[in-house]
């Protein structure tokens, strides 16, 4: 036990946010205050995680929470809290790790833009927001911070906001989420009702834990899959996949920290958070709502990789790479391998990180061009940016021994293969594997292999400020391959709390040939496909794809994300705005006109009421005093007969009481 | 015969004699220093403060003299919310036109705050009463305290005719309770009422009694003064007796019906009605949220619309007695806490757009917005927590309050009081927002512009004015800080 750290978990989301009020309150200018604050910040929150993890790793199991009451009604409490446990600790440290190399990135990339301050203000709030959704220890808390999450990828998405298509795609992100928060809200109300707590963990009394999971019994199916809507939405899953390309549009630093390494990733944590309500009941490691889990998974990673493929632009076929990589952690999360999907996102957090920073990088060095088809021949231009890009390509590919995302993958992979209900989702893994080497292949040649073409023409190498943060994630992707190795599975039993036990046969296994082969196809392919592609001069902007010369339909398909934007766009936004057309009617010529009638005779009743308490009273007495006693009289008497008046009503109010009182009795 | 501890006596008045002692010291400033106002004002606040300390300093739980001087939990809580009022009423009088007497203006305000400290620290009916006359008394001056406004006279002259017939009803109803009882302490008279059945005298005792408290309250049909008041008195008067009056008199009205009258509550429920104090104050504030709500509607001065808002809020604070219980009670007395918090905030916001324009009508705030974007902002907030708009103080001061008045009861017998309630919010929102369409959306006319001053606002006053919005908004996210705290002090 360290109750110091503990304690101090609040600062955790605190700093940042704090850090975020200081830069918005500064002048613009004051740019190095503002990186400068924003760098800081992120250093502290690196040291409190790494503390933070230091009791998580001494300890097998470990687990300590801290709540406290936020308010009471009558006999209810409403309780929040934080936890630390492994899952939280590794989550942490990578959210802090991977924050830190953007932000420096950041101070390269966002150098020559006017709101240079407002971008890391909204960087660090984003921060805050997301180590808040981490070590929340109740569900309405996590719901709060992963609110503000939302806000905050809002606000970074439509950075740039004189660009209409930044604003779009902000508010598309913003709306398309809500629609699975909705179902996460519901999910919560449900779990309050049956549970009576939104608390994890509370020495047994949380909702994960015996006695809450015993209240739900059957309803936990359906709690678990509401909530799970809100992880489809926050982690681009289809239906809701929909935003998160378009998402692009943000800065690039944003791109890799919110929609490859952190945000999007806080979908699968909340899975994996929640799982006790995914697998209560399970028999054999199969219940309902993991099942929906798998499927919807499985049907994201496929088809992000063949959307893939046919994208141009470098900073989207990285977007659908990332849903696909989110469907396969889902998959994993479905199938038992809980530690095996955490890994995953881990692993990716880092290396699509890197993609994304070095994809920044070359647009950078492109002059802000995007389309891959324009570049080529950049890896002698940008030799560190290769170097990196090159090793978290082959991360991302799958390959094995020394890039992290080999080893997560393997570990998924094999727990798909022995999912008792159906082989399916194993063997379609196996085809994304190839997909998934095959877009990363052809996008490598075509950015850094070749000639120069029309966009790579005055390329240059990014400063220091850029290239560093690539190095150091680099070196972090390659460390965690080590760290995560299966011969010595701790990362898998410190997630799960056993204890590590080293075993080199365990690195070697069938599966792992498969999957090498597949990769190996998969790269093979891409070479061969795209070799020749990759050696034309001009600009392949208006040329065909290989791919496309060959199935024009299904290319053209794939290249219009399959129409699934246009499907929504004729389907529920249309409705959607059918019926706004219709409440608009009814509201413009049905309520309005009810409302003004109630509004009228409501304030006919004021004026009324008025009249008789001011006018009535006083110009009666006034009239009755002009009658009495003249009007010479008038003037000095008027006050002393609106005394009168009032004191009359006093009596007679007091005697109407009395009458009420006697009446009942 | 009650044995006299005088030594103790000084110990558990000791915030009452600070406040005292403040008041001469203030008073004697005022008449030796030429320029006594900054001086004033200081010695008072701090006199405050340490009288809040002070009371931080008694004893848990103490009695004196039958109940003539009580301290428990309750009662310091109450006590130190007044004197924070005070302190708030204030910083207010430093931002006023300076008063020709500011001395005695302040040590006035200090005598009323000792007769809100006597109030709500008594349980006994003689010490309430002159608690009761020593507030009384100490606002009628204060509201006939500006000499250079016609107005302020007349209404200082109204209050104090009205206020004095309400306290004769109410002498006369604690005479009759004494005759009856042979007490004037509260818990004596309970023990007393459950055995008599007099019931036509207990009658005539109990409305009488409650007359003088509708009238210090502002409960519709004893209302009458109130727009006048608010409307003529000086800033300070009016916020001090929208605000301290108001806690104290709603504490000692919650002491009286709930433990003296115990044995006579009767039952407000629609279907089953009987007689006792308990369908008075339903009636009260039934007929208070209807006259409050819908006459505010038609009001264009900002001061009369408040008072006439201020006959609503007292009618649903009143729905918290009517309930009967110990949740009720203490929802009502959040309830009015909020409520004077919210108010004194107003009129702050009033008192510094009088000085800039002259005037506190609705054209006055015109324009308020774009002259001073914090003070419009917190009165945003004040208005929109008055209508009980989440997520700020008034709605769950407002939500707690009807909640646990439907709890009251069998069968949710006050559903009716409830619902009138609601509908009163409802049409008060309109009225709240023809203010804020003042400040924020209306264009200020063309004289108006030209008579205003442009006085720079105090920074005081602005300091003021949004820690008490602060406050308002903290205590909707978190009110748990003050609900817990004043459930947890309610016997």
């Amino acid at each position: 036990m360290n109750p110091g750290i503990l304690s101090n978990l609040w600062l955790l989301p605190a700093v940042p946010f704090a850090a975020a009020v200081v830069i918005l309150s500064l002048p613009k200018s004051r740019r190095k205050i503002a990186s400068g604050l924003a760098i800081a910040s992120q250093v502290i929150v690196l040291g409190i995680s790494i503390a933070a993890f230091v009791p998580t790793l001494r300890t097998p199991g470990f687990r300590a929470v801290q709540n406290f009451t936020w308010f009471t009604f009558g006999e209810q409490t409403l309780q929040l809290g934080f936890v630390l446990d492994p899952l939280a600790a590794a989550m942490l440290l990578m959210i802090s790790l991977v924050g830190l190399c953007i932000f420096v990135f950041s101070v390269g990339y966002m150098a020559d833009d006017v709101n240079f301050t407002r971008f890391f203000a909204y960087m660090s709030f984003f921060s805050g927001a997301m180590l808040g959704v981490a070590i929340a220890n109740s569900l309405l808390l996590f719901f709060m911070f992963w609110e503000l999450v939302g806000l905050a990828s809002y606000l970074l998405i439509g950075f740039w906001i004189d660009r209409p298509s930044a604003a779009a795609a902000a508010k598309k992100a913003f709306i398309t989420t809500r629609i699975g928060d909705m179902g996460f809200f519901l999910g919560m109300l449900w779990l309050y009702h049956g549970s009576g707590t939104l608390v994890f963990y509370n020495d047994g009394r949380g909702c994960l834990e015996g006695a809450g999971l015993a209240l739900l019994g059957g309803s936990a199916t359906f709690i678990a899959l509401l909530i799970f809507c809100g992880a489809v939405g926050k982690s681009g899953q289809f239906p809701l996949h929909v935003w998160l390309p378009d998402a692009m549009e943000g800065p690039t630093p944003v791109s890799a920290l919110i929609h490859a390494a952190t945000m999007v990733a806080a979908g699968v944590f909340l899975v994996a958070r929640v799982y006790p309500l995914f697998s209560l009941g399970a028999t054999n490691g199969v219940t309902s709502s993991l099942t929906v889990v798998v499927w919807i998974g499985v049907t994201t990673a496929l088809m992000a990789a063949l959307i893939a493929i046919a994208q141009s632009d470098i900073k989207r076929i990285l977007a659908y790479s990332t849903v696909s990589q989110l469907g396969l952690m889902m998959v994993s999360l479905g199938v038992g391998g809980v530690a095996a999907g955490i890994m995953h996102l881990l692993a990716h957090g880092f290396f699509k990180a890197l993609l994304f920073l070095g994809s920044g990088s070359v647009i950078h060095g492109c002059h802000h061009e995007q389309d891959i088809r324009k570049m080529g021949g950049l890896r002698r231009l940008m030799p560190v940016t290769f170097a990196t890009y090159a090793i978290g390509m082959l991360a991302l590919s799958g390959v094995p021994l020394f890039f992290s995302g080999g080893w997560s993958k393997e570990e998924i992979l094999h727990a798909t293969a022995h999912w008792s209900p159906s082989r399916a989702p194993y063997y379609l893994m196996l085809a994304g594997v190839v997909l998934t080497a095959l877009y990363m292949t052809r996008q490598m040649i075509y950015v850094f292999f070749g000639n120069r073409r029309s966009a790579a023409e005055h390329a240059h190498e990014s400063p220091r400020v850029m290239t560093m943060p690539l190095i150091v994630l680099a070196i972090g992707t390659v460390f965690l391959s080590v760290v995560l190795t299966p011969a010595w599975p701790w990362m898998d039993d410190y997630l799960t709390g056993e204890s590590a036990h080293f075993s080199i046969a365990e690195l070697i296994q069938p599966m792992l040939f498969i999957s090498l082969v597949l990769v190996g196809v998969g790269i093979a392919v891409g070479i061969w496909l795209y070799r020749k592609a990759g050696e034309q001069d001009r600009d392949r902007a208006a040329e065909v794809d290989p791919l496309e010369y060959a199935q024009p339909a299904v290319f053209r398909f794939l290249a219009n994300k399959m129409w699934i934007d246009e499907l929504y766009a004729r389907t529920i936004i249309a409705f959607a705005w059918a019926s706004a057309r219709l409440s608009d009617w009814m509201d413009r010529y049905f309520w309005d006109g009810l409302v003004r009638g109630f509004g009228a005779i409501g304030q006919l009743f004021g004026v009324f009421t008025t009249d008789m308490d001011e006018r009535c009273i006083n110009a009666g007495v006034d009239e009755t005093t002009v009658g009495a006693r003249g009007l010479g009289r008038l003037l000095s008497g008027a006050h002393s007969g609106q005394i009168q008046m009032y004191l009359g009503v006093v009596a007679v109010g007091m005697l109407a009481l009395l009458l009420l009182y006697a009446w009942l009795a | 015969m009650i044995h006299m501890r005088y030594l103790q006596l000084l110990k558990l008045a000791s915030p009452e004699a600070v406040v005292v002692l403040t008041a001469l010291v203030v008073l004697s400033i005022g008449l030796l220093a030429k320029r006594a106002t900054f001086a004033c004002a200081f010695v008072a606040g701090l006199g405050l403060v340490c009288a809040i300390v002070a009371v931080l300093l008694l004893p848990d739980d103490e009695t004196l003299f039958g109940g003539m001087l009580v301290i428990s939990p309750l009662t310091s809580l109450f006590k130190i919310t007044c004197l924070a009022l005070a302190f708030f009423t204030v910083l207010l009088t430093g931002g006023e036109k300076v008063p020709r007497h500011p001395g005695e203006y302040l040590a006035l305000i200090l005598l009323a705050t000792v007769g809100l400290m006597l109030l709500v620290g008594s349980e006994e009916l003689l010490m309430i009463f002159i608690g009761l006359e020593l507030l009384g008394l100490s606002l009628y001056v204060m509201t006939a305290f500006d000499k250079t406004d016609v107005r302020s006279a007349e209404a200082g002259l109204k209050y104090f005719l009205f206020g004095s017939t309400a306290s004769a009803f109410t002498l006369f109803g604690i005479s009759l309770l004494y005759g009856m009882t042979g007490t004037t302490g509260l818990a004596a008279i309970a023990t007393r009422l459950a055995t008599t059945s007099i019931q036509p005298l207990l009658a005539v005792a109990i409305v009488m009694t409650l007359v003088g408290f509708a009238f210090k309250i502002a409960a519709a049909p004893f209302h009458l003064w109130a727009p006048d008041a608010y409307q003529g008195a000086p800033v300070p008067s009016a916020a001090f007796i929208a605000s301290g009056s108001k806690v104290a008199s709603f504490v000692v009205l919650g002491k009286i019906v709930l433990i003296g009258f115990a044995p006579a509550q009767g039952s407000a429920g629609w279907h089953s009605m009987a007689a006792g104090w308990s369908p008075v104050l339903a009636a009260l504030a039934a007929l208070s949220i209807v006259i409050g709500n819908l006459v505010a509607l038609a009001q264009s001065n900002v001061r009369r619309l408040l008072a006439y808002s201020a006959v609503a809020h007292a009618g649903y604070t009143l729905i918290g007695f009517v309930a009967g219980t110990r949740e009720g009670f203490s929802a009502a007395l959040f309830y009015t806490t909020i409520y004077a918090v919210t108010l004194i905030g107003a009129f702050a916001v009033v008192g510094v757009v009088r000085r800039e324009t002259g005037g506190d009508d609705f054209s006055n705030f015109s324009g308020l917005a774009s002259r001073s974007p914090a003070l419009a902002g917190s009165m945003a907030v004040f208005m929109l927590s008055l209508a009980g708009i989440p997520p700020l103080a008034g709605f769950f001061g407002k939500f707690y309050l009807f909640s646990t008045a439907l709890q009251a009861g069998t069968n949710q017998a006050l559903l009716w009081l409830v619902a009138l309630g609601l509908v009163g919010s409802f049409v008060s929102l309109y009225y709240y927002l023809l203010v804020l369409k003042a400040i924020f959306v209306d264009v200020p006319s063309l004289s108006g512009a030209e008579s205003m001053r442009h006085a720079p606002s105090d920074f005081l006053q602005c300091a003021t004015v949004t820690v008490l919005a602060a406050v308002v908004v903290l205590l909707g996210v978190i009110p748990n800080v003050l609900a817990s705290r004043i459930l947890g002090a309610v016997p």
